[in-house]
């Protein structure tokens, strides 16, 4: 393998770990992935991966790359996709060149759930909280659709902004302004379940999960980071359902 | 008992639904789903019997975790692939929500209470998930070992 040149390796390391990091693997995994491929190749690698960046560098000689990773929402296809190729990789079933292309591929062009089933799938997320609260079966018929809509606008405004947390922002004050006035004109029994239930797609609660095991794991930085933007993301939330609420109360006076 | 018909089913449908917007693999989202259901139902049964915070939490990802582990050797695929489809019916959002907008409107011992109540679920789920790891490594390997054993012998017909 004296053909490959080290900088490629490390290159190639670290698109890996930036594509397994932005897709939504833990940091832990992410290293150990990149470390295995560095292995299989003969070039020991060393990887420090944080939430905004990914450190590779060889052990041999002074190679060292640096790599910015904006961290975004779970594609976990991606995840798996790349796992599968190191596991091939690492028992020699496919060769470099192929790893390289298909990593390639990987980062381009994935699969991906169509429009109408991702919002299906959103209306589904929706139901459960309902069952908690004992809900009329109508506030959860509601608590589907509302859903949807939360999903759909914090989505289609992701498209059209850079900017972190108005998404989700504006998605819960569509979301809370639509409940609204379903509970003014009496449709729904009680707007506020039908929104809790329906921010559910919303909310930050896995990522605020999986920083308390990256922090009990020891990583303590990325836990950290992820802690805070889920803490400021639940901030958006509720600074949107409120405006939301003022909105509907100003309007309708309730 | 209807409880448990209707917990299975949603949780089921829940846990499929965040599969879809995560994108998950095709081939895990049934097994995440059966997952996420059982869980869910665990959850269900332990907070009749206990009325805290943390048991039904732990419980409930105690079994997430385990059986992700087992799944993720059976269909091959990193295990987070089954923790987060899995934990969403579980996860502290709507808490995490609550106390945020309390924080908003200037409640702030609300916010304070509700802020803690979150933290105490996700160390919970985070336990959990060390907990069942643990276990899993104790007594998953075998099935690792067997799994390997049957792909040599097909690659070798």
């Amino acid at each position: 393998m004296g053909t490959i040149s080290e900088r490629d390796i490390v290159t190639l390391c670290g698109q890996v770990g930036t594509i397994l990091l932005e897709n939504g693997a833990e940091t832990a995994r992410v290293e150990n992935t990149v470390e295995y491929i560095g292995r299989t190749i003969d070039l020991p690698v060393v990887c420090h991966a944080t939430m905004t960046g990914i450190f590779v560098s060889s052990e041999k000689s002074a190679a060292t790359r640096i790599f910015k990773v904006r961290v975004g929402d779970f594609n976990l296809q991606k995840v798996d996709e790349i796992n599968t190729l190191s596991r091939q990789f690492s028992r020699h079933e496919i060769t470099y060149d192929k790893l390289k292309k298909e990593v390639q591929k990987v980062d381009t062009e994935t699969p991906d759930f169509s429009w109408v089933i991702k919002c299906i799938g959103a209306g589904l997320v929706s139901m459960p909280p309902m069952l908690l609260f004992k809900a009329t079966w109508k506030d959860l018929f509601l608590g589907f659709f509302v859903g949807i809509l939360g999903y759909v606008v914090s989505q289609y405004v992701g498209r059209h902004t850079t900017t972190a947390y108005i998404p989700v922002a504006m998605g819960s004050l569509v979301l809370s302004t639509v409940a609204h006035i379903l509970g003014v004109t009496n449709i729904a029994n009680d707007a506020n379940y039908i929104i809790i239930s329906a921010l559910m797609p919303l909310v930050p609660g896995v990522p605020m999960t999986n920083s308390l095991r990256e922090i009990i794991e020891r990583n303590t930085i990325s836990g950290a980071v992820r802690a805070i933007d889920a803490i400021m993301s639940g901030i958006s939330i509720g600074g949107g359902v409120i405006i939301g609420q003022i909105l509907v109360k100003t309007v309708f006076g309730g | 008992m209807m409880d448990i018909v209707y917990g299975f089913i949603f949780g089921f449908l829940s846990s499929v639904g965040f599969g879809i917007i995560t994108n998950n693999p095709r081939r895990t989202l049934i097994p995440s789903g059966f997952v996420g259901a059982i869980a869910w139902i665990v959850y269900i049964v332990v907070g009749w019997y206990n009325h805290g915070l943390v048991m039904p939490n732990l419980m409930g990802s105690i079994v997430i975790g385990i059986l992700g582990n087992l799944c993720a050797i059976l269909f091959r695929s990193p295990v987070n692939i089954f923790y987060v489809p899995c934990l969403v019916s579980l996860v502290p959002g709507a808490i995490l929500y609550d106390s945020m907008k309390n924080f908003a409107l200037g409640k702030d011992s609300l916010a304070a209470y509700g802020f803690i109540k979150a933290l105490t679920v996700g160390m919970s789920l985070a336990v959990g998930f060390i907990i069942a790891e643990v276990i899993a490594n104790k007594i998953f390997p075998p099935v690792k070992r067997y799994m390997s054993q049957r792909e040599n012998r097909k690659k070798n017909d």
